[in-house]
């Protein structure tokens, strides 16, 4: 199984505290992997490291088995294969097509193309004809599968979900579960956070299980 | 209040006879303050974006420099221009002293704080998930940006209108580097103030009213174009 990521000694300091310390980590391709651990143990600090958002300040950190090289261009072009999927996922003003057009938009698709993917990306997380509304008037659970939505739009290599399943009801749970668990058949590796184990029991995937800013490998499981 | 209304027939007068004078003071005050919010923006909102979202040492004294510069007498700002403008000064080869492009020029540097100050409270007041998520969605940084002008877009708006009011309505910079000549450099408020002094208080109060109904026009102008962006 070839690596997505690999950590070796990553070290990410928030003023004088340490928030990731990770001798070594490898995160295999078009798998689900679930972070788990405690309010404050690393897990959201750790995707926003996987997603080139937050620059270690020690270690290395390899994409695809090439060091990441922490400069403007090279970050670019490395998000454009990775997308983030905030805790709570923020929209742009305007409408969902606005939205899951805008990450396309950038990376300079035409038309047709752009329509199409948004409407089989809304198609996917179960919003068909959603397109033209305006992001101010959908409910939580309806604002969390959008965001997934325009995520999937891009079909990046990889996927960052930081706690996609909290604080949603159960239909959407259900229906984010199903979407989030096609993605490794699809060639997508997932990373997704959750403090509570129990929120992805219907998710298959390996555990990398963080205390402290530090793996937990008791708890670890490939 | 006889005063009053007697300043409101005049001004309706002026209006509707369509006084050549008048309508050249409108049209001058009205382009140079344009002109100078214009200018302000390309340097002020760039300016309060850069200075909410970067960290540097001496922000806090930046800011309070911005804020200060907001009470900058125009007066001062008319003395200082004119001091580069004059005959003796340093762009005086310009020979652009007394004309409307030294009134854009002062009231641009009226207006840039202005602009700033309001973008700087827009960004800080922004929605912290903005640029991560435009950046993680492929954006680069400059793209990123420009995302979350779209988002604080009503806050920018308000910027250019304060500058907008601000430029307008100011006397000292268009008296100072205009010069107040008729039918060339003669703003709304330095025909107010000429009148004023002549003892025409009527016909200056008039002048004041149709700079109101300007100022409305061009807000309600504005307004409309936010509303119908409200998406």
């Amino acid at each position: 199984m070839n690596s997505q990521f690999t950590l070796m000694g990553v070290r990410k300091y928030y003023g004088e505290r340490l928030a990731l310390d990770i001798d070594y980590l490898e995160i295999s391709q078009r798998q689900l992997h679930i972070v788990t651990g405690a309010n404050g143990s690393g897990k959201s600090t750790l995707l926003n490291v996987l997603a080139f958002l937050m620059r270690v300040e020690a270690g290395e950190l390899q994409f695809d088995g090439k060091r990441v090289e922490w400069n403007g261009e090279g970050l670019q072009r490395l998000r454009m294969r990775v997308t983030l999927l905030h805790q709570s996922p923020y929209l742009f003003a305007g409408t969902v097509d606005y939205n899951l057009a805008y990450g396309l938009r950038l990376r300079g698709y035409d038309g047709h193309i752009i329509a199409s993917r948004v409407s089989e990306s809304l198609a996917t997380v179960g919003l068909d004809g959603f397109g033209s509304r305006n992001v101010k008037h959908l409910s939580g659970g309806e604002r969390r599968r959008v965001a997934l939505a325009r995520a999937l739009a891009l079909r990046p290599e990889v996927v960052l979900l930081d706690e996609p399943l909290a604080n949603v009801d159960r239909a959407t749970t259900r229906e984010l579960e199903r979407v989030i668990a096609s993605l490794p058949d699809a060639g997508t590796t997932v990373v997704l956070s959750t403090h509570h184990v129990h929120q992805t029991e219907h998710l298959e995937g390996s555990i990398i299980a963080l205390e402290e800013g530090r793996l937990d490998t008791a708890n670890c499981r490939s | 209040m006889n005063s009053l209304l007697h300043s409101l027939q005049t001004a309706i007068s002026l209006i509707l006879g369509r006084d050549p004078d008048v309508f050249s003071a409108v049209s001058t005050s009205l382009s140079v303050a344009v002109w100078s919010v214009v200018y302000a923006s390309l340097f002020g909102v760039p300016a309060g974006m850069a200075i909410g979202l970067a960290d540097f040492p001496m922000k806090r004294v930046v800011i309070v420099l911005l804020n200060t510069l907001l009470a900058l007498p125009t007066v001062v700002i008319g003395l200082l221009v004119y001091g580069f403008l004059s005959r003796q000064g340093p762009l005086g080869g310009l020979g652009i002293l007394f004309s409307p492009k030294a009134i854009i020029i002062g009231q641009a540097i009226l207006a840039t704080p202005i602009v700033a100050s309001y973008t700087l409270s827009a960004v800080r007041g922004a929605d912290i998930r903005i640029l991560p998520t435009a950046l993680t969605l492929g954006a680069t940084r400059l793209q990123g940006m420009l995302q979350l002008v779209r988002e604080i877009r009503f806050g920018v708006a308000a910027a250019v209108i304060a500058a907008f009011g601000r430029a307008i309505s100011e006397v000292g910079i268009a008296m100072m580097l205009g010069g107040n000549i008729r039918g060339y450099t003669r703003t709304m408020t330095t025909a107010i103030a000429l009148e004023t002094s002549k003892g025409e208080f009527a016909f200056g109060l008039a002048l004041g009213i149709i700079l109101m109904a300007v100022a409305l026009g061009v807000n309600l102008v504005l307004q409309a174009v936010q509303e119908s962006r409200h998406v």
